[in-house]
């Protein structure tokens, strides 16, 4: 009945699914709309497909596909901003009794070789929204060589046990590191594939070629970059989370295509209305229509699509509620770009390339792209949020010791721990532990946790987290303009 | 009558300017200064041990790391702002020592307003809009391209420029291009220290040279590379009079 009467709304050009009526199945079949709005208890976030509605039925990325009857759409659903909110596993493991496919023993398990329909053993997916990543050590480049490490690597603690399995272990035959991570949105890749400038001032380098295509990419994949290309993604994402490795040209163009066409952002609040309201220009209508890989210092200023909220006329015909959180979302705009604090020990900012170390700047200064709030460099920093000492307390989640060979590292010496060294296992170098790409920051409300490792439980806990790390000072005023300026983008 | 002749000067040759200001040179750990006038003002200081002044190293493309020591080479400007309380070096090149520790400093603005960011003039164009290409006729044409004592890092809002301008008008000539990369080896004493680069780096920063070439365009076959040590120094613009820095160089020639 529910299935039916949700096809036939799928029949009108937009429609809004019921809150709790939202997970997106494998396999099916509903249309696509060319808008999907969905709705929760604070507000709506709105898809966009642009370019017209599409079939899902046999479409790649909503088919399931490979071993563990899941599809990519499994863990990039449309009402969780194309990511996946842990209360939505959570949600999912009380309705299917932890036998839906997200929960694969391979990637939603902390590790494939626990007791698996145990709730013990999916913790990290239904506690902090986590799937385990497995990146071969040591690791290899874009070219398939093994990459030589300037570290050393070794377990301190692993609650998950992955770590030191004799199968999917680091002294297993296939030798890797398993990390946890947050699913990253399959949203607006207009934006995370453009090239701003055709360098990358935080490495001294041109940007990274795409060895298949031989072109210059963005760099701004995946929390440590291993891909470079959606294609190469895809063919990542198919073997390691569905356990699938025959994607045919056809499919990888049909989710590319799918891919280019996807935008989301929050469309409307329960108490400040319309994101596009009174000469705003909130919502992914806009987001589809800019253009991409702008720097906010030279073209639009980011979060500039709130500017004219900055003064309200007093006739305006809105109530005192909705004036006063239009207000905030405005201010907190302003706090993004001009609440300035010292920066340090990042590196990607505060080394190598010279801005010095400290550096005085906003939060702007690494989401720097307008409408987007990315880094229109490739966003490869070390904020802390896995690394200590600045990763907030995660006894949940494995540590490692990483000893550097070489030259210490600018900020941690010669001997760090981590809990996920992020980009340096792509590249093999001490100078890159912790660093983590920097996500895009539209949709945000439908995919809590946040930060890589999902350590901040909802977008307060996001500002909390920078206020201790930067020790920024912002008046609960201030804390509160930004939440909701991040609730409304 | 004088600030004409002066400005004339500077436009026929750099170095009798740079004649007129006194240089200086010498290691010391970094204060930063906590002067708040927007993104990127805050003021960064250094005292020269030997005679007890306090300069100000702002202005150098590459800021210091407060936990590392700082090579300083520079000349005392001839406007003298006091945005940040000490003695202004411009142009001024700092190094990064990694190798030498320093304590953490960092001392309040006590009043001193440190600069607004301006953006340098020496920067990147975005790809969206592109410098124009130079246009015919092709003469020879040498780039040199500073780098900071002992690394091959492409020095941002500086050498990135130099280079972007050296692949655009490789790829609009159409000419070869010789790439030689230099470190200075032989040991020079500063602050009571031997300084000297490693043999390699004149290699390293002649790849890292080729690698962006090749990246904007230019075709790997027209790129020839080599490497060396300690050249006699040169008086080009890239080094903004600043002679002892431009011993440590990649030199880009392209011949069309
Ligand atoms: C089991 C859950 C899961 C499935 C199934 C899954 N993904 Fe993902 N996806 C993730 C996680 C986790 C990440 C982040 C990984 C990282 O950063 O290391 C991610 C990241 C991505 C990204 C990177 C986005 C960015 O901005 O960096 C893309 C694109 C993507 N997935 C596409 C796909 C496609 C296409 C499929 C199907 C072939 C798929 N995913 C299947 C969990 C999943
Ligand atoms: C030094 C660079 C830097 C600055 C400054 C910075 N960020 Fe971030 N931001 C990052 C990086 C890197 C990540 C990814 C870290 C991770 O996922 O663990 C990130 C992630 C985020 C996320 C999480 C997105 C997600 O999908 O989980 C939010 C929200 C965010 N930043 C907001 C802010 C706000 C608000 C400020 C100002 C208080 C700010 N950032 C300042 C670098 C920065």
């Amino acid at each position: 009945m529910k299935r039916s009467f949700v096809s036939v709304l799928a029949l009108l050009a937009a429609f809004t699914l019921p809150a709790g009526a939202t997970w997106w199945s494998p396999g099916d079949g509903t249309p696509f709309p060319a808008q999907y709005d969905d709705a929760d208890a604070d507000g709506v976030t709105r898809l966009l497909l642009d370019g017209g509605p599409m079939e899902t039925k046999g479409h790649p990325f909503f088919e399931p596909k490979g071993n563990y009857g899941r599809a990519c759409v499994t863990c990039h659903q449309p009402s969780d901003g194309m990511s996946l909110s842990a209360e939505t596993a959570r949600i999912r493991w009380q309705e299917t009794a932890g036998k839906d496919p997200l929960f694969a023993a391979i990637d939603g398990a902390n590790c494939p070789d626990l007791a698996q329909g145990e709730r013990a053993s999916h913790s990290l997916l239904l506690d902090h929204g986590l799937f385990r990543i497995a990146r071969p050590w040591p690791p290899v480049d874009h070219d398939g060589q093994k990459i030589e490490p300037d570290f050393t690597l070794e377990v301190v603690r692993d609650p998950t046990g992955c770590n030191a399995s004799k199968v999917w272990g680091l002294s297993s035959p296939n030798p890797q590191v398993s990390v946890f991570r947050r699913p990253r949105p399959v949203a607006n890749f207009k934006y995370i594939l453009a090239m701003g400038f055709a360098i990358d001032p935080k490495v001294g380098k041109p940007l990274p070629i795409d060895p298949e295509t031989g072109q210059m990419v963005s760099g701004n994949l995946m929390a440590d970059r291993r891909a470079l290309s959606l294609e190469a993604q895809m063919r990542d994402a198919a073997h390691s989370h569905l356990g699938f490795d025959a994607l045919t040209p056809d499919d990888i163009k049909r989710i590319r295509d799918f891919e280019d066409r996807i935008f989301v952002a929050r469309q409307r609040d329960r108490v400040g209305g319309d994101l596009d309201a009174m000469g705003a220009r909130g919502g992914p209508e806009t987001l589809a229509r800019s253009a991409p890989g702008r720097l906010g210092s030279q073209g639009a200023a980011v979060w500039s699509e709130f500017a004219a909220w900055e003064k309200i006329p007093a006739d305006a015909d809105i109530t005192p509620e909705q004036r006063a959180w239009r207000e905030s979302v405005a201010r907190g705009a302003r706090v993004f770009r001009e609440k300035m604090f010292l920066i340090t020990d990042s590196a990607g900012i505060n080394s190598p390339v010279g801005f010095g170390n400290p550096v005085r700047n906003s939060c702007v200064f690494c989401h720097n792209m307008s409408q987007m709030g990315m880094d229109v460099a490739p966003g490869q920093v070390d904020l802390g949020t896995t690394t200590m000492p600045f990763a907030d307390s995660q006894p949940h989640l494995p540590l490692f010791r990483l000893t550097c060979k070489g030259p210490a590292h600018p900020h941690y010496g010669r001997v760090i721990h981590t809990h996920d060294p992020g980009y340096a296992l792509t590249t093999g170098r001490c100078e890159d532990v912790g660093k983590i790409t920097l996500q895009t920051l539209r949709g945000l409300t439908g995919r809590a946790p946040y930060f890589a490792s999902g350590s901040a439980p909802d977008l307060r806990a996001v500002i909390d987290y920078y206020d201790r790390r930067y020790n920024i000072g912002y008046t609960e005023q201030e804390k509160r303009d930004l939440v909701n300026l991040m609730g409304a983008l | 009558m004088r600030r004409i002749m002066t400005a004339l000067l500077a436009l026929l040759s750099f170095n009798s300017v740079a004649q007129a200001a006194e240089a200086v040179r010498f290691i010391s750990c970094p204060i930063y200064r906590d002067t708040d006038a927007g993104r990127k003002s805050g003021c960064w200081l250094a005292e020269e041990r030997e005679t007890g002044r306090r300069f100000d190293i702002t202005q150098s493309a590459t800021k210091p790391d407060w936990s590392m020591a700082v090579l300083i080479e520079g000349r005392i400007a001839d406007n003298q702002d006091n945005a940040c309380g000490a003695m202004v070096l411009e142009p001024v090149r700092v190094s990064i020592l990694p190798a030498q520790a320093c304590t953490r400093a960092m001392i309040p603005a006590e009043g001193f307003p440190g600069r607004r960011f301006v953006l340098p003039s020496r920067n990147i164009r975005p790809l969206y809009a592109p410098e124009p290409a130079p246009p015919p006729p092709y003469t020879a044409q040498l780039f040199p391209i500073p780098f900071d004592f002992g690394r091959d890092f492409v020095v941002y809002q500086q050498s990135d420029w130099m280079l972007v301008r050296a692949a655009t008008y490789a790829k609009a000539s159409g000419g070869n291009v010789v790439i030689t990369g230099y470190a200075e080896t032989e040991p020079v004493h500063v602050s009571g220290q031997s300084l000297a680069e490693p043999a390699g780096l004149g290699k390293t920063r002649a790849e890292m040279a080729r690698l962006w070439l090749v990246s904007l365009g230019v075709p790997t076959d027209k790129v020839r590379v080599e490497w060396k040590q300690n050249p006699v120094p040169l008086a080009d613009p890239a080094f903004d009079g600043l002679t002892e820095i431009s011993r440590r160089r990649v030199d880009i020639r392209v011949t069309p």
